[in-house]
């Protein structure tokens, strides 16, 4: 684990699964991987939060999942959007930028 | 949504292949995983070792993607039931314990509900039964309600004008028929009936017809109808029966039909032969009197209120038309099943059903304190199951299902119970009395019945397991697996609750002793008592002679006094007489008194007395004492002065100034002028529970009467006497119908079985719910010494006696045995209210069962206390500290 790590807020993983998602179907592994790059190393997501919110969000309708192979030819479960999960995320976003501002703006008024 | 059906779907139905993904997806993530750690440059062991600390249990994940997926719902239950039964299976003791008493509380409630079911839900086999309706005569200015039609004329002139109310409106009284020829003569009870009876009931014959209407008249009434089982006994189940002449009070009948087994109109109780009832011009115009009683089918969507209206519209036009018999007459309605209710004690059976409600609330209570302190011995377990990543609402779930599993076993077994328990009531039902029981006391063990035992089960088992479920599921996981060694008392909250429930059933049982007691006693004062005569070793017989043989009252006179003396010349019998009526029998007679020198009584403020002309030595063979005067002797013959006794309740209401002896009375309708002789004590006529009553005797050598009724009494029991009368009488007069020779003792026996039956019932629920509440308020104690055993080591160690341990565990179940008592009598005093109008002997408040209960409880609390607080004040410290 990172040392600089921090905890993911309730809900937003969610919304970063969606967002890794949108652009192109990607197996768990590769989510976990790509979520740490971009946050330059700063979001780790454990497997242990990982899957069952992968399996929570195809249950929902957001996410299909297929099998297929991976770059390096091996059998994976890649994840893709759905358009109800395409929806979900929009919303989602809308909301996320919502909470930010609003909590930025509590902090530097008071 | 579509998609989470499916993915259930999927999850449940191809349960390996989706676990197969699962386990590739996650072997997968890990693999790759170990390749990034070797590409950055670790040796491959310590790869792999480093990803499997980061990846944590994977069965937790697992269990978690399990969840996400919904896989839990239909997948969880059956695996919750297979190891809820495995559980089980492996604490036999706990298992059998806690399904027995499920039984016995379900099984109670089996069998009561099958009687509330019997009686209350399907009480007749008719349909539309909400549309019958009873008629009975109502007295505006005196507010009495009669159980007949207001006067014959009445019912015949409302029949006669089709009132728009009712589609048919129908005649009947109880009637013996005395049945003579074929066999030896037999006295039959069953009823005269409008011609419309079976066809308004909406019961059919099982061979020929009912009634036509030309059988009204009398002219044609002389066919009858007979019940299935005076077929079977007397015609020997005779296929040709219809059209068979018999002989009716001497007169030729034909039968024109046979009902089946179960057809029954439990207001004319026991009935085997109904005659069409058969009104002449003379009947049909007679306002004074009324002899029969009706009942009506109202039409579909009249209200009771509407006909009710509509019938009071018409009794008050007879009013204005007639005021000289029918003013303040009036008729109401009154639903039949509310009358059937009324005489079949369905007020008892609501409130056996409310004791045995509580029953079994105690017995789940038990249920449940033990699966507390068994989940209590378990926290190891879920403790281990937590870790293993089972969420806390997955072992709640598993919690309840064990519960459910438990119930719904002890509602199977419950139903086996019930079952031997509605065997047991039908069988402690004489026969001779089923005909007035509804369903001919059959219980109704019904698809109903069994949803309700089934419904409570499940029911219960949600409820009560909820609380064990919680009250365990809720521990710190890392403080029970560091505790797990079974020393610390489980958690707060599940303590808290067991002792909750073990004061609340104690609350509950003594609210159950209390009103069982109360009924119980209250049924005891109306079985054994003083009936105001002997009943021991006394054969009754009653004799009707027939009016067409027997036409003057010489005539009866010389037949009462030849079979007399012949039955008093058996060797069996040491004393026999006669009375026109018998305390206990099927009738009686009140005639209207006046005492000879008071002002005339107002309309409506007649005296009334009991009334039965007797032999002389009567009062000798019933050991009824004579008080003052003397009794009827044999002087008393038709030509000297007419006499009379009365009881003491007539002479203290209406001689209280006066000596009775000597005064003279005018008696019924016909003024008869008799002087008092004699006082004797009061008889019990009808119930042990009847209010004094005025009752009076006059001598049969006097006042002859064809009904007759001879009472034989022998110095010791025997069965011969019965036959032996019988012959008597055939010797006199072979066509001569002797029904009902039977002992005294079988006929009081049989008036009380309702009571003898409930009271044995609730003698077996008191002792239920009091063995609940004892094994109730033991197992908390002893669970409660079990574990403390480590500080009740502690405690020795330092000095603490065995006697002070056993007080503090004792005054520690006392203290809730002791909240329990006073909240169960604050509730007893309510629900003794509330059955104030079934207790006609005990006072609600009765003293003796409130002072008697609690404090007979506190006994068996204490005893339960004390077994294992004795084991607690044993407790060896050096063992207990090593314990652990």
């Amino acid at each position: 684990m990172t040392a600089n790590a921090i905890d993911l807020p309730q809900g937003t993983l969610d919304l970063l699964i969606l967002r890794t998602l949108a652009l192109g179907p990607e197996h768990g592994w590769a989510i976990s991987e790509r979520i740490h790059q971009v946050s330059s190393q700063v979001l780790q997501i454990h497997q242990g939060s990982l899957y069952p919110a992968l399996h929570r969000l195809e249950r929902r309708g957001w996410i299909k999942a297929t099998w297929g192979a991976s770059e390096n030819n091996r059998r994976a479960k890649f994840y893709e959007l759905t358009k109800a999960g395409r929806k979900q995320l929009e919303t989602e976003k809308d909301e996320w930028k919502k909470l930010i501002a609003a909590v930025a703006q509590v902090l530097e008024t008071v | 949504m579509l998609s989470d059906v499916l993915m259930r779907l999927r999850a449940l139905f191809r349960r390996k292949a989706v676990e197969g993904e699962m386990n590739d997806e996650l072997k997968f993530h890990f693999e790759q995983h170990v390749k990034k750690l070797i590409e950055a440059g670790m040796p491959r062991e310590a790869a792999q070792r480093q990803a499997r600390l980061e990846f944590g249990g994977d069965d937790q994940i697992k269990e978690e993607c399990r969840e996400a997926r919904g896989l839990n719902l239909l997948e969880t239950f059956g695996q919750d039931i297979r190891y809820g039964l495995r559980t089980l299976r492996k604490a036999p003791g706990f298992t059998a314990v806690a399904i027995l008493t499920l039984a016995l509380g379900i099984g109670a409630n089996t069998a009561i509900f099958s009687y509330v079911n019997a009686w209350m839900i399907k009480p007749l086999p008719y349909p539309h039964v909400d549309r019958l309706v009873i008629l009975l005569s109502h007295d505006k200015k005196k507010g009495g309600t009669g159980d007949s039609v207001s006067s014959t004329a009445d019912f015949c002139d409302y029949q006669a004008q089709g009132s728009p109310s009712f589609d048919a409106l129908v005649p009947y009284t109880s009637w013996y028929f005395n049945l003579t020829g074929d066999g030896p003569p037999d006295r039959i009870l069953g009823g005269l009936v409008g011609w419309n009876f079976f066809q308004t009931l909406g019961a059919h014959p099982m061979l020929g017809r009912t009634f036509l209407q030309q059988e009204a008249q009398p002219a044609l009434s002389h066919v009858a109808i007979i019940s299935r089982g005076l077929w079977e006994s007397r015609f020997a189940a005779d296929p040709q029966i219809i059209g068979r002449a018999v002989t009716i009070q001497g007169e030729t009948y034909s039968i024109v039909g046979v009902m089946p087994a179960d057809f029954q109109y439990p207001l004319m109780g026991v009935a085997n032969m109904w005659a069409p009832l058969a009104l002449d011009d003379k009947q049909r115009s007679d306002r004074e009197t009324s002899w029969f009683q009706a009942f009506g089918r109202m039409k579909p969507g009249v209200t009771q209120q509407q006909a009710g209206a509509e019938l009071s519209a018409f009794t008050d036009r007879l009013e204005k038309l007639y005021p000289l018999s029918n003013t303040n007459q009036t008729m109401v309605l009154s639903p039949m099943l509310f009358e059937i209710g009324k005489n079949e004690g369905a007020r008892e059976v609501l409130a056996c059903f409310w004791i045995v409600g509580l029953v079994l609330l105690i017995a789940c209570a038990n249920v449940a304190n033990l699966m507390l302190a068994r989940a209590s011995r378990r926290t190891k377990e879920f403790a281990l199951r937590g870790t293993l990543g089972a969420s806390r609402g997955r072992l709640i779930r598993q919690l309840l299902t064990e519960s459910l599993l438990l119930f719904i076993a002890g509602g199977a077994a419950g139903t086996l119970f019930g079952l031997w328990g509605v065997h047991w009531i039908e069988s402690s039902i004489p026969d001779r009395i089923r005909g007035y029981i509804v369903n001919y006391g059959r219980a109704n063990l019904d698809l109903t019945t069994l949803s309700y035992t089934f419904g409570i089960a499940v029911l219960c088992g949600i409820v009560f397991g909820l609380a064990p479920a919680f009250g365990s599921s809720g521990v710190d996981l890392n403080r029970s697996l560091r505790e797990a060694s079974g020393q610390i008392p489980g958690s707060r909250l599940a303590r808290r609750l067991r002792s909750t429930f073990v004061a609340g059933e104690i609350a509950l049982a003594v609210v159950v002793l209390i009103c069982t007691v109360l009924l119980v006693r209250d049924s005891i004062r109306s079985i054994y008592g003083d009936l105001g005569f002997q009943p021991h070793n006394l054969m009754v017989t009653q004799l009707a002679a027939s009016p067409t043989k027997y036409k003057t009252p010489a005539a009866i006179r010389s037949f009462h006094d030849e079979v007399l003396t012949r039955v008093q010349a058996l060797p069996e019998a040491s004393s026999a007489d006669t009375s026109q009526y018998l305390p206990f029998s099927e009738s009686n007679q009140v005639k209207v008194i006046h005492i000879v020198g008071r002002p005339p009584a107002e309309p409506g403020e007649e005296l009334g007395a009991e009334y039965s002309a007797i032999t002389s030595g009567y009062f000798h063979t019933m050991q009824i004492p004579v008080i003052r005067g003397r009794a009827i002797e044999s002087g008393d013959g038709p030509d000297s002065q007419k006499v009379a006794v009365i009881n003491e309740t007539l002479m203290h209401q209406q001689f209280a100034k006066q000596d009775p002896i000597g005064q003279q009375l005018e008696v019924g309708d016909s003024k008869d002028l008799v002087t008092i002789v004699g006082v004797v004590h009061d008889v019990k006529l009808f119930s042990l529970t009847d209010r004094p009553m005025r009752e009076m005797y006059v001598s049969a050598a006097q006042f002859p009467s064809g009904d007759m009724s001879i009472v034989a009494r022998s110095d010791r029991p025997t069965a011969d006497l019965a036959n032996e009368i019988r012959s008597a009488v055939w010797s006199v007069d072979p066509d001569q119908p002797v029904s009902l020779v039977r002992a005294m003792d079988d006929v009081i026996t049989e008036r009380n079985t309702g009571e003898r039956v409930l009271a044995q019932m609730l003698v077996f629920f008191g002792v239920l719910a009091l063995l609940l509440g004892a094994i109730g308020i033991y197992g908390v104690t002893a669970h409660s010494v079990q574990q403390r055993v480590h500080e009740i080591g502690i405690r020795m160690a330092l000095g603490a006696s065995s006697s002070q341990v056993m007080r503090m565990i004792v005054g520690q179940g006392l203290k809730l045995a002791l909240v329990g008592i006073a909240c169960g009598l604050f509730v007893a005093v309510g629900a003794a209210r509330a059955m104030a109008s079934i207790l006609e002997n005990v006072k609600p408040s009765d003293p003796v069962t409130f002072l008697a209960v609690p404090s007979f409880f506190l006994i068996v609390a204490l005893a339960a206390c004390y077994i294992p607080a004795r084991r607690g004040a044993h407790v060896d410290p050096m063992v207990a500290l090593k314990y652990e």
